[in-house]
């Protein structure tokens, strides 16, 4: 658990995974039921369930604008949005709304991607209610008070810095701008220190206006709460909001990253290897052979990579596979901690692996363990009423709430030779991107 | 996300009871004195466990330090009838993860699974924590994994700043030993050691195993009595009375090291789980650090911007624990940040905290705690661990009844007691020119 929103919110890695929803078995029952979904006349979609495991609830809003929506001179405005909404509405001065949910034993977060941003709190389900009217105060009555704005600008240069103090996620971050630039999900979503530094009340206001409109919003309440009550308290806060959405510009073809290489110097004595492929998109077809094979490359310490390259081999400490789906996009990455003599021939290792796979497949125990690991990873997440929600409205705004729910037993279809045709679609042995962290001053 | 921040990784966040109904717990001591808690809860279709051992830094010394945690990474890589390979095949195949590590007072070995395989999920377990195997080449081959992971720590900004302040507080007592081990203790520590280590400290009385998940409670207790009942002491126990740590005078030590962000860390001894100021201490602690309306975090980020991060962390599994504060700060705001952090430590050492932030300390230090103990890998790792500790998995309930009577006076009693002398880490990059 870490507390702050602050920390988590750059959620910009977000695996397919989250999206895994099984045939509801028998204890969906127990625990709750299927989720509603409702759209108001405004635009709004409501997506509620019940689900009564402890007595708090999970109130979501989502919205369909991220990092991939922004001009070049807009860079960061999603993810400060995301700092101020929380800071102040006409009705609830700065500092009020924390007090507010910390008050009655309830907690806040707020996350912001390239395809969505979206504020989380999760309350004692009695205060649902309150809930909803904060969340839809938020969303449209938003203040952006110059002298919190001008105090959470130092704050988010601060996280610039923080991210880049921490390797494992900046990695990731590096990694995801050098395999898609200069589209827009290579941009950067903390935005560029210049952007920040002159950021106006007036852009920021603006660029609100624009985004934070009916049409845009997904609200998800999931908890011990009566999906009638939740809907007449959407009634009649969300559901009475005007304006019409922007058009969101069209996303250029992913590009092939093949052949694209970053080294940066970095104080760590240990180096880092990323390597990262183009992979489907949430709506293509591929999807679900793809994320079979990511746990089979790289999900457990029983999968190829680490038992080839880390117990085998013994080049890395560690090494992990990972499935990043996008609404328009997505990538594969390969990601290992190692000394830095061992780079080159890590890099080769990882690529005898792929090569493997293509040449002979996955077997049918590997298929049926990755099926297993994927029904767990969706029986882990709705064990919290909030990782439920996260699911739901991942799926509303990149996907279908739909194709959500019927993602495992698709899943299920999947034969391990097709699993073997995508790993010849995607792991070409060249067209893979590259980015190195390199001890800096020759550090062993 | 499945990986642990560093911060959570290195400290225990240990707040209060809660509103949620308590499921029933089932306890039964076996005739060897090894413990077992079971509580069924139908939440999700999932399970989880944990073996907690009390063995840890605490009985380390220089020499070996790290020795626990050498042995928990060595306890996964083979059992007398699995290798390391077929172990990590299974546990993949139950939908789960299983793995170990070692801590200062106790150290655990935990797992979780999909509920229908809890029957494997438990003799894997048993398996592991019975049977090692310790085979020589098994447990040099950890050697570099252990290295580079004490390469990982030094290399980081925060853990590095975190392990330096512990080594300052506690001084030469064991608790001031890093539990990974050092590059100095780690390769001299053979297979011989571990064993030895193993025998000594692997016995049935200073070992608890809690299981939480959409379990049969009374299947899963007779599995376990089943598993369990037959372990015999072997070796001699080791002395568990806790050497004195030497009251710490207040200092300020100060470390460069590259890094994006200035990293501070200040604090002093506190109390353990069992003492009657544990209640009083975490309100303090929630006062000053607990969420975004935390005094800390509203001073010295929302209203001054002199930092990023700040928090204050109580880890009470020590005896005695530690109340620390930590700050990430732009270096050229370190000096001020730091600066501006004292005076707000000598305001709640001297003044009286109001009715209202005392009202929404107590609501977020029990709704967090509610929250933190939804999933069962939580849970079970807070039966294990109340009840290694001696407070009893019941804990929460009385815990809850002793925060909602603090006062704000007792909050000011308990800041004046653990917040002075202050021992303060600053790890700065260094200055480019």
């Amino acid at each position: 658990m870490r507390p702050y929103r602050v920390l988590i919110l750059v959620a910009i890695v977000i695996s397919a995974r989250a999206l895994f929803v099984p045939v509801l078995p028998a204890h969906a029952q127990a625990a709750g039921s299927r989720p509603q979904r409702h759209v108001f006349p405004d635009g709004v979609v409501l997506i509620t369930q019940e689900h009564r495991a402890s007595d708090v609830v999970a109130l979501q809003v989502w919205f369909r604008v991220g990092g991939r929506d922004e001009a070049p001179d807009e860079l960061g405005l999603s993810h400060m949005l995301e700092h101020m909404l929380f800071k102040g509405t006409a009705t609830r001065p700065p500092g009020s709304i924390d007090r507010m949910i910390e008050g009655v034993g309830g907690q806040s977060n707020a996350f912001t991607s390239y395809d969505f941003t979206h504020f989380d709190v999760v309350l004692p389900a009695d205060h649902a209610a309150e809930g909803i009217e904060l969340l839809a105060d938020i969303a449209v009555n938003a203040t952006f008070d110059q002298t919190e704005l001008d105090r959470e600008r130092q704050v988010v240069l601060d996280e610039v810095r923080l991210t880049q103090d921490d390797p494992d996620r900046f990695l990731q971050r590096r990694l995801s701008e050098v395999a898609y630039a200069p589209t827009p999900y290579g941009q950067p979503v903390l935005g560029t220190p210049e952007i920040i530094k002159g950021l106006t009340r007036e852009q920021l206001a603006r660029y609100y206006t624009k985004h934070y409109v009916p049409a845009n919003m997904v609200l998800v309440v999931v908890g011990a709460v009566e999906p009638g009550q939740i809907r007449a308290v959407t009634e009649r806060t969300f559901g009475r909001f005007t304006g019409s959405a922007p058009e969101r510009a069209a996303m250029p073809l992913q590009p092939d990253p093949g052949g694209r290489v970053a080294d940066i110097p970095r104080p760590e004595k240990q180096a880092y290897l990323g390597m990262v492929w183009r992979a489907p998109s949430v709506a293509e077809e591929d999807v679900s052979a793809t994320d079979l094979l990511t746990y089979i490359l790289g999900d457990s310490p029983s999968s190829r990579l680490n038992v080839g390259v880390r117990d085998r081999a013994g080049l890395v400490s560690t090494i992990e596979a990972g499935y990043v789906t996008r609404q328009f996009g997505g990538h594969v990455s390969v990601t290992a901690r190692l000394d830095a003599e061992n780079l080159d021939k890590a890099e080769r290792a990882v690529l005898a692996e792929v090569q493997r796979i293509q040449q002979e497949g996955v077997s049918e125990v590997e298929r049926e363990r990755a099926l297993v690991t994927a029904e767990a990873n969706y029986a882990f997440d709705i064990e919290t009423v909030e990782g439920l929600a996260r699911d739901y409205g991942q799926a509303e705004t990149t996907w279908t709430l739909e194709n959500e729910l019927n993602y495992l037993p698709r899943l299920r279809e999947i034969t391990a030779g097709q699993m073997g045709a995508a790993a010849r679609k995607y792991f070409g042995l060249t067209d893979y991107a590259r980015v190195r962290f390199v001890p800096e001053a020759g550090g062993k | 996300m499945r990986r642990a921040a560093l911060l959570v990784a290195l400290i225990l966040i240990l707040p209060a009871a809660a509103r949620a109904a308590e499921l029933p717990v089932g306890r039964e001591r076996l005739d060897n004195g090894f413990t077992v808690l079971v509580r069924a809860n139908p939440a999700a279709p999932v399970v989880a466990v944990s073996v907690q051992i009390k063995m840890g830094s605490r009985w380390e010394s220089a020499a070996n330090a790290g020795i626990s945690n050498y042995l928990q990474a060595a306890i996964v890589k083979g059992t007398t009838r699995h290798n390391g390979g077929e172990i990590a095949e299974t546990i993949t195949g139950l939908g789960g993860t299983l793995s170990a590590n070692g801590d200062t007072d106790y150290s655990e070995i935990k797992g979780t699974a999909l509920a229908r395989f809890w029957r494997e999920l438990l003799g894997l377990t048993a398996e592991l924590a019975l049977e090692p195997a310790f085979l020589p080449d098994q447990v040099e081959g950890e050697k570099e994994f252990l290295l580079a992971r004490i390469q990982k720590r030094q290399d980081n900004a925060a853990t590095h700043a975190f392990d330096t302040f512990f080594a300052k507080l506690y001084g030469s007592h064991p608790y001031g030993l890093p539990t990974l081990g050092t590059r100095e203790s780690i390769p001299r520590i053979d297979t011989a050691a571990i064993v030895a280590w193993y025998r000594r400290f692997y016995r049935p009385e200073r070992m608890v195993l809690a299981v939480s998940g959409e379990v049969p409670a009374a299947e899963v207790m007779a599995e376990a009595r089943r598993l369990f009942r037959p372990m015999r002491a072997t070796g001699e126990a080791p002395n568990d009375a806790v050497p004195p740590v030497r009251p710490p005078r207040a200092s300020r030590m100060v470390i460069a090291q590259a890094a994006q962000q200035t990293q501070i860390v200040t604090g002093d001894l506190a109390p353990r789980v069992s003492d009657r100021d544990y209640a009083p201490v975490q309100v303090l602690r929630t006062v000053l650090g607990g969420g975004l309306a935390g005094r800390l975090f509203v001073e010295l980020r929302d209203k001054q911007a002199l930092a990023y991060t700040v928090t204050a962390f109580f880890e009470p599994t020590r005896g005695p624990g530690s109340f620390l504060v930590y700050m990430g700060a732009a270096p050229a705001n370190g000096r001020g940040a730091e600066q501006a952090l004292m005076k707000e430590l000598e305001r709640i050492r001297t003044t009286r905290i109001s009715d209202e932030e005392l009202r929404r300390a107590k609501a977020y230090l029990l709704g967090t705690f509610a929250m933190d103990r939804r999933t069962n890998a939580r849970q079970a790792w807070y039966l294990a661990f109340y009840e290694i500790v001696g407070v009893g998995h019941d804990f929460p309930a009385r815990y809850r009844r002793a925060v909602e009577v603090v006062t704000a006076n007792d909050v000011l009693r308990v800041a004046r007691a653990y917040l002075a002398p202050l021992t303060t880490v600053v790890l700065e990059p260094p200055q480019k020119r």
